[in-house]
């Protein structure tokens, strides 16, 4: 393997890896919120996590750079103070692959929540816990099993992005180029050795991924 | 301890509106009534599951919840003990965790302590470790209940806790219910709307009816005395009729009634003196009607309340038979094609071949005429 495909993979999984921490930070509570609480602007919140399910990648991409590129509304301010940017860095795929992950972990956890007993809730409250209490003892264990199942689907599909990273995270061998970029790369290029040996270990990943929540998802019933 | 708890509760749903109030004290207080009357709902407002919109809810002089005062204390704080129709147990939980499960501010020790004495009282001492899902539904009924009790509850809810139970094993868990809940001494609520479970479990009964009470007594005293046409007609009582007044006096009332006059008792609890001519409600128990042996000389002292009628339809529950009688006077049968549903023992169904003889003679003593008032 090249020194560019070992960087390549060696950039996706930590990518995917950090796009799935920061999906389980957010989804897991967002899912929670969306399925037990009603508040102001539920549905827009959820309206918009879900875009990226249905949007083209490209125009999700687009969206953040409109959001975080050097001149966009956070993205500006954000370099006229400090002259950084999240552009075109490593962070920048993270993100992306965190935004289109999200939904995949959103919808599947939002289920397996709405699917707990609502009476055993009930149980715990009169039992002297507070709604934040039987969110982590009885309703998230409960839903254990979806929410792992999402969280692998987000695993496997923050390490399969493509579109969104291009748009906000660029192309740039070394730094931003995952896997998924680096066979495109390849194929344009002509080096379809390279481009074999990337396909075949992403899809070894990802079905080590997929061996090992089906693991999980049997433990855990 | 003596307990003593008042509930007032209004609240307000789409389609329904419960307005109750009644009290409590010691012992097993049953809602009885049928699916949909307020009941469940009541419960959930009792534990602040529910807010009710207005009311006033005390046990033992701790204000629960009171509208007035804008009181309304949270479900964790109200120390009250709830079991759920499913009984709710938390699956992925041991049974000492579920037991376990209200006692988290004590320190470990205690709470081991303390359930393994609700464990051992409610005989689940060898199921400590056992998921709920390997328990049977008896084992899991004790173990709902040893979790609401383990927090020294000030008064236990319990919503419809044999109805998940199949026929055999329920009439064994209401007799088990009772001895522990009389055992526990804790004051209790429970919801059913099975008149034999209100009966066998209740020391007092608060019959419900489209979110209102309409009769809080003692449990004898409804049995006997059931205050009004609509309580007669929540408990399933057969034989509901109505009559004119012609005399009334402390201790007998005297019916027309289909060309007869019935003499019934009037209740010795109640002066109830209605005047000649006043409509009346009463209902006479199938059980009681007496069906006149043909064979045998007639002992008139023995016989009140005479009638003759023929048998115009009869239904075979197994070990008794239902006959509907329809009474020889001239005039309409007040319930449809027939005047009177007469219950006799399988046995005397075939001594006096009923099956063949359709003309009868009976009498119905004074005392099982019950009258109603409205």
């Amino acid at each position: 393997m090249s020194l560019d495909a070992a960087s390549a993979l060696g950039l996706s999984i930590r990518v995917a890896i950090a796009a799935t921490v920061l999906n389980a930070l957010i989804g897991i509570p967002l899912a929670y919120l969306l399925a037990r609480r009603s508040f102001r602007g539920r549905a827009l919140v959820d309206l918009v996590v879900t875009l990226p399910l249905v949007l083209p990648p490209t125009v999700t991409g687009y969206y953040l750079i409109v959001l975080l590129g050097r001149r966009g509304w956070l993205g500006g301010p954000v370099y006229a103070l400090t002259g950084w940017s999240v552009a075109f860095t490593w962070y920048a795929a993270v993100i992306a692959a965190t935004v289109m992950a999200l939904p995949l972990l959103v919808r599947t956890a939002r289920a397996a929540i709405e699917s707990v007993d609502r009476e055993l809730e009930k149980a715990a409250f009169t039992l002297g816990r507070s709604e934040w209490r039987t969110a982590l003892e009885v309703t998230l264990p409960l839903a254990r099993n979806g929410i792992v199942a999402g969280l692998v689907l987000a695993f496997a599909r923050a390490l399969g992005e493509f579109g969104a990273t291009l748009m906000l995270a660029g192309n740039i061998p070394g730094k931003t180029t995952t896997v998924p970029l680096a066979i495109y790369t390849a194929v344009q290029t002509g080096e379809m050795n390279e481009a074999i040996l990337l396909v075949l270990a992403l899809t070894a990943l990802s079905c080590l991924v997929l061996v090992l929540a089906g693991r999980l998802g049997a433990r855990a019933t | 301890m003596r307990h003593r708890f008042s509930v007032e509760i209004k609240k307000q749903l789409p389609g329904f509106a419960l307005d109750v109030s009644w009290t409590a004290g010691d012992g097993v207080a049953v809602l009885f009534g049928p699916s949909g009357a307020g009941k469940t709902l009541t419960l959930q407002c009792l534990a602040g599951l529910i807010r009710p919109d207005a009311g006033r809810v005390v046990i033992d002089d701790r204000v629960l919840f009171d509208a007035a005062a804008g009181v309304n204390l949270p479900p964790q704080q109200r120390r009250v003990g709830y079991v759920f129709q499913s009984y709710a147990l938390f699956p992925h939980l041991t049974v000492a965790g579920n037991v376990g499960f209200g006692l988290r501010d004590r320190s470990r020790s205690e709470r081991e302590r303390r359930v393994a004495e609700v464990l051992e009282r409610l005989d689940l001492g060898g199921l400590a470790d056992r998921r709920p899902s390997e328990l049977s539904g008896g084992q899991r009924q004790r173990v709902a209940l040893g979790r609401a009790l383990a927090i020294d509850p000030a008064l236990l809810l319990l919503d419809e806790p044999l109805s998940a139970l199949d026929a055999p094993l329920r009439r064994a868990l209401r007799d088990e219910l009772r001895s522990i809940l009389s055992g526990w001494g804790t004051a209790a609520v429970l919801v059913t709307h099975d008149f034999t479970e209100a009966y066998r479990l209740a020391d007092r009964i608060i019959v419900y009816e489209n979110g209102r009470v309409i009769q809080a007594a003692p449990r004898s005293e409804l049995l006997w005395q059931p205050a009004s046409e609509a309580v007669a007609r929540v408990m399933g009582l057969r034989n509901v009729l109505h009559g004119v007044v012609v005399k009334s006096m402390p201790d007998r009332i005297q019916i027309a009634w289909r060309g007869h006059t019935l003499e019934a008792v009037n209740s010795p609890t109640r002066t109830y003196l209605p005047p000649p001519e006043t409509p009346i409600a009463f209902f006479i128990r199938p059980e009681y009607v007496r069906l006149v042996r043909k064979d045998r000389s007639l002992d008139a002292a023995h016989h009140m309340n005479r009638m003759r009628g023929t048998v115009v339809g009869e239904t075979d529950f197994g070990t008794v038979w239902s006959l509907r009688l329809r009474l020889d006077t001239p005039g309409e049968p007040v319930q449809g094609d027939f005047d009177l549903e007469v219950e006799v023992p399988h046995l005397v169904y075939e001594i006096l071949e009923i099956d063949r003889d359709r003309q009868w003679d009976f009498s119905i003593h004074r005392g099982s005429i019950h009258v109603l008032p409205t």
